[in-house]
C-alpha cells in the first residue's frame, strides 16, 4: 500500500514539472495490461488457455521492443467465475494496479459485469471468450471502447443450419431432437440453431427435446430417451466435460449408429482427446482445429502453442485471446496510444492479419465492434487426429444476410 | 441501553461518514472508494443475520434469499419501470418485508437444524427461480445491460463518489437503526429468546411473534445491502441470490465474532481484504481461506473482536455464553 501511494505522489508530481521529463518518464514505464478470467474451479481451463494464448504474444511484442516502446506487463487476475468479483477485479485492475487496457478473458455473465465497469471507466478493452451475440449486437449493451474477439452465437447457428439443413436434404432427415444442457446458453442456442434449420430446411419435425443438468454425471435416462422417440437426427449443445461424458456413455447404447448426431462444441481438441472411442460420422463445428484452415500458418501458431505450454492443445479460448491481444497490439500501436477514445478509434474496422482465418485476415467490424471473417466451419468426425475432417467453411455473405434479418427481428437495428 | 448512548452512537455514525466523505479528497485512489461500496452491502448482510444467528439463536443458512432479492427487486424496478430511486429503493424494502413474512412464517416453527435447512432450501427455491425465469431475469446469464442511476435531487448514483458517500450513509444508518433494535426492550427479548425460549414464553413473550418480526427486520436490512451491491455492479446475478453468498455472511460472522454489535462488519473487512489479497497472490484461494478459517476456528476460538473484547476484560455486548 505505502508503495503504491509513493509511486502516485511521484507520477502526481512528475507530472506538475516540464512535459519533457514526463514524456520520457512514459515511455520507460511497462504498459500493464489488465486479463481477468477463471482461473480456478471446474472451469479454470477457461484461464488458463487463454493465458496460453496471450502470453507468447506478449512475449514476442516484447522481445521485438515492445508496444510504443513500452514493455507489456500483463497482470492476470482470477475473478472465480463469479459476476460481482469479475466487476470489483476490472475495477481493481485499472484503478489500483494502473493497467491502461484491460483483455476480458471471462466467461459471458463475467463479460457483461465487465462491459459496464468499462462503461465507467472508458478504458481500452477487449473481450476474449463471451461467445453470447447479445453482448455487442443490442446497442443497449455496446460501449463506445469495448470490442471483442470471438466467435459468436448468431454466427455459429447460421452455419450450423445452414450445414445440417444441407446433410438432412442429402440424408432425407425429418424427425429431430436435441439435447442441451438446462440453463440460458443451452436454451437459447438450441432454439436459435433450430430456427435457421427450419429457415433451410421447414420440413423438420422436432420428436424430442431433453435438458440434462449441468454437470449431470449419469445420461442413461436422457439417452433412453432420445432412442425411444427414433430420430433421425439428434443436435447437442453439450461442450467440455458434459459432452465427452454424454459420447462416452452414448457409445455403450450404439446411440451414434442409429441416427445422424450434431454437436457444434465437439471441434475443441480437449474434447477431442477426452473421449474415449470417438465415434465416426458426428458432424461437429470446427472451434478451433490445427487442420482448419489448413494453412502453414495456422499450423505453425498451433506447434509455438504447445511448445509455450508444456505442450497443452490449446482450446477455442486461445485463439480467441491470442486474436485479442493481436488487436490491442495493431490498435495502440496505430493510434500511437493507449487511451481509451483513441485506440478504439483506430481499432473500429481494422483488419489484421490471422492464422485464424481461411483469408488469412480477420476484421473487427466498425458498426458493432465485434469479430468477423474468422474460421468457422463444419466436418465430420474420424476416430484419429485430425479428428474431424472435410471441414466446409461458412459462407460470409450468407452470414452477413441473415444476421441482420436476425438482428433486425430482435429489435437491435 | 439510555437516551445518551443512543445520541453517543448516533454522533459516532455522523463522525464516521464525516471521515470517510474527507478521505477520497487525500487518497486520490478509487480502490478505497470500491472496497468501502463492497464492504457497506456485505456488513449490512452480515449484521442482519446476525440479528438471527448472534442475538436470537436463529441460524438461518438462507438470508442470502433476502440480499439476492434486494439486488434482483431493484435492478428490476429501475430497469424495466420508470419509478424513481427512493420509490425503487421502499418497493424493495416492501417487497423483502413480504417475502420475509411468508417465509418467515414457514420456518420460524421449526427449531435449530430444521430451520437452518428450511431456511436453506427456500434460498434454493428463490435461485431455481430465478435461474429458471430467463425472460424476466436473464436466467443465468444475469439482468444484463446495466441499470440506469436516476438523478434524484441532483445526485447522481453513476458517479463513483457519489455512489461511495451513499454506501457509507446505507451502512451507518443501518447499522445505528439495528443497533438501536438490539438495545430496546424487544432486543432484551431476543437474548431471552436465545437463551430460554421456555422461560421466555412463561413470562409472557410471544415468542412466535417476536421470531417473525426480527425475521423481517433481517430480511429489510438485507436487501439494503442487495441494493447496494446491485448499483456497483450494475446489475444482479443468480450468484448473489445463490446459497454460497449465505455462506460468505456466516464467514464474516465467525471470523468478526457472533457476539459484539460490530463483529460481523470487522469480519466483512476481513473477509473481502484476505479475498483481495489472495486473488492478487495466486489462484487457491479457496485452500488460502479455507486454512485460515481453521485458524480462526481452531486458535482462537471466536471471532476477533470478541477475543479482543474478553482480552481487554469486559463481556461482548452480544452477552453470548
Amino acid at each position: 500500500m505505502r508503495e503504491r501511494i509513493n509511486r502516485r505522489t511521484l507520477l502526481a508530481g512528475s507530472a506538475g514539472l516540464l512535459a519533457a521529463p514526463w514524456i520520457a518518464r512514459a515511455q520507460s514505464n511497462p504498459l500493464k495490461i489488465g486479463i481477468q478470467s477463471i482461473f480456478s474451479g471446474p472451469i479454470a481451463l477457461l484461464g488458463t488457455s487463454s493465458r496460453g494464448g496471450i502470453q507468447p504474444e506478449i512475449d514476442r511484442i516484447n522481445a521485438a521492443g515492445g508496444l510504443l516502446g513500452r514493455q507489456i506487463q500483463p497482470v492476470y487476475r482470477d475473478s472465480k467465475g463469479q459476476p460481482q468479483e469479475a466487476a470489483r477485479v476490472a475495477r481493481e485492475l485499472v484503478n489500483t494496479d494502473g493497467c491502461e487496457i484491460l483483455l476480458d478473458a471471462e466467461a459471458s455473465s463475467g463479460a457483461f459485469a465487465v462491459q459496464e465497469v468499462v462503461r465507467d471507466l472508458g478504458v481500452l478493452c477487449v473481450h476474449s471468450n463471451s461467445e453470447t451475440s447479445s453482448l455487442t449486437a443490442d446497442p443497449k449493451l455496446r460501449v463506445a471502447t469495448a470490442f471483442r474477439s470471438t466467435r459468436q452465437g448468431v454466427h455459429d447457428a447460421i452455419v450450423g443450419g445452414a450445414h445440417s439443413a444441407k446433410v438432412a436434404t442429402e440424408k432425407k432427415l425429418s424427425r429431430w431432437a436435441t439435447c442441451s444442457p438446462d440453463y440460458a446458453f443451452g436454451r437459447d442456442t438450441t432454439a436459435q440453431f433450430l430456427e435457421f434449420l427450419k429457415h433451410f430446411k421447414p420440413d423438420i419435425e422436432v420428436v424430442s427435446q431433453s435438458w440434462p443438468k449441468l454437470g449431470q454425471p449419469d445420461f442413461t435416462e436422457v439417452i433412453t430417451k432420445i432412442l425411444q422417440a427414433k430420430p433421425q437426427a439428434l443436435y447437442s449443445a453439450l461442450y467440455a466435460g458434459d459432452l465427452s461424458a454424454f459420447i462416452n456413455q452414448g457409445n455403450v447404447y450404439a446411440l451414434f449408429g442409429a441416427m445422424q448426431v450434431f454437436v457444434p462444441a465437439m471441434g475443441d481438441l480437449p474434447v477431442l482427446t477426452a473421449i474415449k472411442n470417438l465415434p465416426p460420422g458426428i458432424q461437429s463445428a470446427a472451434r478451433y482445429l490445427p487442420t482448419f484452415p489448413d494453412t502453414p500458418a495456422n499450423a505453425a501458431w498451433y506447434a509455438q502453442y504447445r511448445k509455450a505450454n508444456g505442450n497443452d492443445y490449446p482450446t477455442n479460448w486461445s485463439w480467441e485471446s491470442a486474436t485479442a491481444m493481436r488487436f490491442i497490439e495493431a490498435a495502440v500501436t496505430k493510434a500511437g496510444s493507449t487511451d481509451g477514445k483513441k485506440a478504439a478509434a483506430a481499432l473500429e474496422g481494422l483488419t489484421i492479419d490471422s492464422p485464424f482465418s481461411t483469408t488469412g485476415k480477420v476484421t473487427m467490424r466498425a458498426e458493432d465492434h465485434t469479430l468477423i471473417d474468422y474460421a468457422i466451419g463444419w466436418g465430420t468426425t474420424v476416430p484419429q487426429p485430425p479428428f474431424v475432417t472435410g471441414i466446409e467453411p461458412g459462407d460470409w455473405g450468407q452470414i452477413f444476410e441473415l444476421e441482420t434479418e436476425w438482428k433486425k427481428k430482435n429489435g437491435y437495428i | 441501553m439510555g437516551r445518551t448512548h443512543t445520541l453517543r452512537d448516533i454522533a459516532i455514525g455522523c463522525l464516521v461518514v464525516a471521515v470517510l466523505a474527507a478521505i477520497p479528497w487525500m487518497l486520490p485512489g478509487k480502490a478505497f472508494q470500491d472496497f468501502v461500496i463492497r464492504c457497506a452491502s456485505m456488513a449490512l448482510f452480515a449484521t442482519s443475520l446476525n440479528l438471527l444467528v448472534g442475538y436470537t439463536g436463529l441460524s438461518s443458512f438462507g438470508h442470502g434469499l433476502f440480499y439476492g432479492l434486494g439486488t434482483y427487486s431493484f435492478a428490476l424496478l429501475m430497469q424495466k419501470t420508470t419509478v424513481s430511486l427512493p420509490l425503487a429503493f421502499l418497493l424493495t424494502l416492501l417487497i423483502s418485508a413480504a417475502t420475509a413474512v411468508v417465509v418467515g412464517a414457514i420456518c420460524i416453527r421449526l427449531r435449530l437444524i430444521y430451520f437452518a435447512f428450511v431456511t436453506l432450501a427456500m434460498q434454493m427455491l428463490a435461485h431455481s427461480v430465478i435461474i429458471s425465469w430467463v425472460g424476466l431475469t436473464g436466467g443465468d446469464q444475469g439482468l444484463q445491460g446495466g441499470i440506469p442511476r436516476r438523478v434524484v435531487a441532483g445526485i447522481d448514483l453513476g458517479n463513483q463518489y457519489n455512489l461511495y458517500l451513499f454506501s457509507a450513509a446505507m451502512l451507518v444508518i443501518g447499522l445505528l437503526l439495528m443497533r438501536h433494535i438490539v438495545a430496546t426492550t424487544f432486543g432484551t427479548s431476543l437474548r431471552m429468546i436465545r437463551d430460554n425460549e421456555t422461560r421466555a414464553a412463561f413470562l409472557g413473550i410471544s415468542v412466535w411473534r417476536v421470531k417473525l418480526t426480527v425475521f423481517v427486520l433481517a430480511a429489510v436490512f438485507a436487501s439494503v445491502g442487495g441494493m447496494v451491491m446491485s448499483l456497483f455492479v450494475s446489475g444482479a446475478y443468480p450468484e448473489l441470490i445463490n446459497w454460497p453468498i449465505s455462506g460468505d455472511a456466516i464467514f464474516a460472522i465467525v471470523m468478526g465474532g457472533v457476539g459484539s454489535f460490530l463483529g460481523p462488519t470487522v469480519g466483512t473487512m476481513i473477509l473481502l481484504l484476505l479475498n483481495d489479497v489472495v486473488t492478487r497472490q495466486t489462484e487457491y484461494y479457496g485452500l488460502a481461506l479455507g486454512l485460515i478459517i481453521l485458524l480462526f476456528a481452531l486458535g482462537l476460538r471466536r471471532g476477533v473482536l470478541d477475543f479482543v473484547t474478553e482480552r481487554l476484560g469486559g463481556r461482548p455486548a452480544g452477552g453470548v455464553h
